[in-house]
């Protein structure tokens, strides 16, 4: 008796989501891209200290364990926030080059595949990231290194970049020394 | 109107069966078939096979344990079926993205250990009735209809974190799927525990409903075509770019 009503509270939530999911999935083709109210900007630098592994490495050799931990929750508090920050960018950005991969122009499809790609694979890292900052939340001690989200998210704003210059090349674009 | 072998009753049967059958013949026509193989499969698959177990089902001179073994047999097959073709929705989901290959197919390889275990945990807790042959024939189908619907949510869920982009007939099979998939999975829940008792048969207009109602969304995924999105609003705006670039700079300092 118990178990049926497990299963049909689970079929249930099964259904109200597959619901949700098709009115956002029909939704997502009438919304137009709005890139500005997805995109959270990220503090890089900030973002760099959290994971430096000599940082936590320095905290650890400093402080007593019980406000080590503490400390090291609360910088993979923050961490989280930032790997979420970024995970949400790489979903918006997934977005316009979706919108962007329709073009006749092949230089702007073949830079809206390479963001998509870049996109997933950022949002793949953050999500595998996001699972470990929750694992660690539990054991402190742990070690943890979010270098590849940082890695990743460099190369997506690359690619965003690139995409944003052919689709409006009339807009002034500053390069920086590494592009 | 709501008692078995009502007019309701033989229409919610036979039109699914029947519907199916005409689905499968036009994407052969169309030439679908070949894009969707294990779907097309499916259709010719219920579509005969349900339309065997209504005769059995009707037919005065077949007896129940005939019916029950039938019934059976064929929701072996079927799962086997279901499964091929949730098989063949991810591998389209997944074709435009090849970064994304390995990693959902560990996760759903994953996620499909977990299901089957969980289903046969499940199965293992079922109560036990002198009617072990159609008790045995409910459970299975609770089982696989945990696995089932677990996949398919899977599918979705992954597909919306990732902002996937849907293939219009992929989504159309995907969501019917789906619906069917919970909906069953509720039906087998309240009838592989006999909750219903010798009211049951209520249950069955439910069930057949919702997946007629399925079939035509098949239908209509399937055949109808998609309007073209407007290229407007494609375009990256400006104003967005000039964010984009404000953050690539310090990004890159």
């Amino acid at each position: 008796m118990n178990l049926a009503f497990i299963l049909i509270i689970a079929a249930v939530v099964a259904l109200g989501i597959v619901v949700r999911l098709t009115v956002a999935q029909s939704l997502q083709g009438k919304r137009s891209v709005s890139l500005a109210a997805a995109v959270r900007p990220i503090d890089i630098e900030a973002f760099r200290n959290l994971i430096n592994p000599a940082e936590d490495e320095y905290l650890r050799r400093r402080l007593p364990p019980a406000q080590f931990r503490s400390v090291r929750r609360a910088r993979l508090r923050a961490m989280a926030a930032y790997v979420q920050a970024a995970g949400r960018n790489a979903a918006a950005l997934v977005r316009v080059g979706e919108s962007a991969l329709a073009s006749r122009d092949p230089r702007i499809a073949e830079a809206a595949q390479q963001l998509i790609n870049h996109a997933l694979l950022l949002r793949r890292n953050t999500t595998i990231a996001l699972a470990r900052i929750y694992i660690a939340l539990a054991y402190p001690n742990s070690g943890f290194a979010a270098l590849r989200v940082v890695d990743r998210y460099e190369q997506l704003s690359g690619s965003a970049m690139l995409l944003g210059r052919l689709q409006n090349p009339a807009t002034v674009v500053r390069l920086s020394s590494r592009t | 109107m709501f008692q078995p072998h009502s007019l309701l009753w033989h229409y919610l049967w036979i039109a699914p069966c029947a519907l199916l059958l005409v689905l499968a013949f036009l994407m052969w026509h169309r030439g679908l078939h070949k894009e969707f193989p294990a779907f097309f499969s499916y259709a010719i698959f219920e579509g005969a096979g349900g339309g065997f177990l209504y005769a059995v089902d009707v037919i005065p001179s077949v007896s129940a344990k005939v019916y029950w073994w039938s019934y059976l047999f064929f929701l072996v097959l079927e799962a086997f079926i279901k499964f091929l073709v949730i098989g063949e929705v991810f591998t389209h989901l997944l074709r435009r993205y090849p970064p994304l290959g390995k990693f959902a197919r560990s996760l759903i390889t994953g996620v499909g250990i977990i299901l089957v275990f969980t289903a046969t945990v499940i199965a293992a807790y079922a109560s036990s009735t002198p009617f072990w042959l159609i008790s045995g024939t409910r459970i299975l189908a609770r089982s696989v209809s945990v696995v089932q619907c677990g996949l398919i949510l899977f599918i979705l869920v992954f597909a919306a974190h990732f902002r996937l982009r849907w293939g219009r007939a992929v989504f159309g099979l995907t969501l019917g799927f789906a619906i069917v998939a919970s909906v069953y999975l509720a039906y087998w829940a309240l009838m592989a525990d006999w909750l219903f008792g010798q009211k049951s048969y209520l249950l069955d207009f439910l069930n057949a409903a919702t997946y007629h109602v399925c079939v035509l969304i098949w239908f209509y995924y399937l055949l109808i075509p998609q309007r073209s999105a407007a290229p407007s609003a494609d375009a990256l705006p400006e104003h967005n770019l000039e964010l984009w670039n404000r953050e690539l700079e310090r990004l890159l300092q």
